[in-house]
């Protein structure tokens, strides 16, 4: 509990540093990598949400971020209305296939739940590069801002107050009545069961959830860089965020963020070698994944003379 | 009438690929309850390997297509020695192990191959008249015949002998079947190269017909578990009525409704039968 109440307080430290810190101190494009970044903390935070709490694999959470992005980019080039009105929109629409999905494989067993995320971003891949009317292909459809005068600094407290927000959401859902639910489900799913936990209905719940939050980052996204391309809903992307979960640790709360970062600012360094490194992020990630499990996060317990970061603590 | 019966061929062609292709799924997935996620990929690199062998290196098709089935095989011998081993029982971890393995060799194949379609040499060249209706290429034809036998070898190997004992007993009761003297642990790294071969096997068949690019692995992926899904999971039998049914789908949609969904046809079917019958054709209910 201990190490509970550091960990928070050193988020806590980091997400207050950077609201506080002037953006105008940061080159323009900092601010930009800074940005994303927190794109990718609800992202790979929200993917941690039910692959490191609940146990399930989802291959659709790109899949998700793109959906959201794809329905509020469309309301708004199409029909006119407000980027404001049309993230949530888009969050919703993605919240509700999530639950189409998670409803019907979750019953089935983990293993159908991700061979059938896989196969939603596949299919939507497929969709969104053949509708190019709608979409227009992999020409990438052109949406408007969310401010009427364009300025980084604003993008960068949306995303921070938003990011904030998420994880917030996130830390109150794991600690509730709810969260211990997904834990138990995790650790023992027929103990879990037998003491009266609906498991099916705990994991179809944690899954909208996380797809929702998928879906409002997609739309953030997609409004600021505002041109939404097949690579938002890629498997490229699908593997970038899980990457960042399991480097900085899957179950552990600050692992997904402290992962997003790293590999979001180790990207611009090694952006250079061009497609190289994809491959070098999936041979970091298969060795932890092999040799440390329990990601980064762990591994710095272990240095520091601590228990294992386990889903019970941080 | 006859471009009916065409496409009801190619269907039935692409059918008994997909269905060597899919028993390498639900092989792994039978015994350890793992899903390769990179069965895909090794199915290109099957592809990629008869190409340079034969192409640089000058071998005759035939015998580069066997090496390159061997070089999978250890492939799958390493994979499972290397990676899966330790993750027996975490189901997860073993998902996004191969998740994050498909990955790596996709873009490793890319790096290494070109992201350029390739295609091995043709067995055999020309076409044959089937039926007086129409002319059928004689490397299809030839194909056809190789699955066949392939598919009567993998029934012979797991119904009639020894290992295809050893195999069933472990995928029904693990420590039973180790007590009995099975060595489970070499049986789940042969099986699992088995698995990876077989992907191997649809590999080299297939891509003197459709050439092989680094892209093109998830569909192939996604083919396999979807049969693996419709047939029911860890069932033979499915995989071949499912690999038929889906090849016969997938080409009549394609030439009667639209060619940029084929891959669409699969899903549907996926979520058709998660819908109705979601332990699949031959699946036991849990």
């Amino acid at each position: 509990m201990e190490k509970q109440k550091l960990s928070v307080l050193v988020l806590a430290v980091v997400f207050g540093g950077m609201a506080l810190f002037p953006p105008f101190l940061l080159s323009q494009y900092w601010l930009h990598v800074m940005i994303i970044s927190l794109f990718y903390v609800m992202m790979a935070s929200s993917w941690n949400l039910i692959a490191g709490y609940t146990g399930q694999v989802s291959f659709a959470h790109a899949a998700f971020a793109g959906i959201g992005a794809y329905a509020s980019g469309i309301l708004s080039v199409f029909f006119g209305l407000s980027p404001w009105l049309g993230i949530p929109i888009g969050s919703a629409v993605s919240a509700l296939l999530g639950l189409a999905v998670g409803y019907l494989c979750i019953r089935m067993g983990g293993i159908y739940l991700s061979l059938t995320t896989l196969g939603f971003s596949e299919i939507l891949r497929i969709i969104i590069t053949n509708e190019d009317n709608w979409t227009r292909g992999t020409m990438g459809l052109q949406v408007p801002g969310l401010f009427a005068e364009y300025s980084k600094t604003s993008y960068y407290y949306l995303f921070l107050v938003v990011a904030i927000l998420v994880l917030i959401l996130l830390y109150r859902l794991i600690h509730s009545d709810l969260g211990l639910s997904f834990r138990a489900v995790l650790n023992d799913e027929t103990a879990a069961s037998s003491s009266g936990i609906n498991t099916v209905r705990i994991r179809i719940i944690a899954f909208t959830i996380s797809s929702a939050i998928a879906g409002l980052a997609g739309g953030l996204y997609g409004h600021y860089v505002m041109l939404i391309s097949p690579d938002v809903p890629s498997l490229g992307q699908m593997f970038l965020v899980l990457a960042m979960a399991v480097i900085g640790g899957m179950g552990s709360f600050a692992g997904p963020i402290i992962g997003a970062f790293l590999l979001e600012i180790l990207s611009e360094y090694i952006r250079i070698y061009g497609e190289y490194h994809v491959l070098f992020y999936g041979l970091v990630a298969l060795t932890i994944t092999r040799f440390a499990p329990d990601g980064l996060m762990a591994v710095a317990g272990k240095f520091s003379g601590k228990k294992r970061v386990g889903v019970e603590t941080l | 009438m006859s471009e009916f019966l065409l496409y009801l061929i190619n269907g039935i062609v692409i059918g008994v690929i997909n269905a060597i292709s899919a028993i390498g799924v639900s092989l792994i997935v039978g015994i350890m309850k793992v899903v390769n996620f990179a069965h895909g990929e090794l199915f290109i690199f099957a592809g990629y390997f008869s190409y340079h062998l034969s192409q640089s290196l000058g071998l005759p098709p035939l015998v580069a297509m066997f090496v390159a089935v061997g070089l999978t095989f250890l492939v799958g011998l390493l994979m499972e020695w290397t990676l899966i081993r330790p993750t027996y029982g975490d189901d997860m971890r073993s998902l996004i192990i191969t998740f994050i393995l498909s990955i790596v060799l996709q873009n490793a194949a890319l790096l290494i191959f070109g992201p350029y379609p390739l295609k091995p040499p043709a067995l055999i060249g020309g076409a044959t008249n089937l039926f007086g209706l129409f002319y059928y290429g004689n490397q299809r034809l030839i194909s056809f015949f190789i699955s066949l036998a392939v598919l009567f070898l993998i029934f012979y190997l797991l119904k009639r002998t020894w290992f295809g004992k050893a195999i069933r007993a472990i995928s029904q009761d693990r420590q039973m079947a180790s007590m009995i003297g099975i060595d489970h642990w070499k049986m789940n790294t042969f099986s699992f190269g088995l698995g990876a071969a077989l992907a191997g096997v649809a590999g080299v068949i297939v891509a003197p017909i459709f050439p092989v690019t680094p892209s093109g692995s998830a569909a192939i992926s996604l083919t396999a578990f979807v049969i693996v899904v419709l047939g029911g999971m860890g069932s033979l039998k499915g995989c071949i009525i499912g690999g038929l049914l889906l090849g016969l789908i997938e080409n009549l949609g394609a030439a009667y409704i639209s060619t940029m969904y084929r891959n669409i046809f699969a899903f549907i079917i996926l979520i058709l039968v998660l819908v109705i019958r979601p332990w699949g054709l031959f699946g036991q209910k849990a």
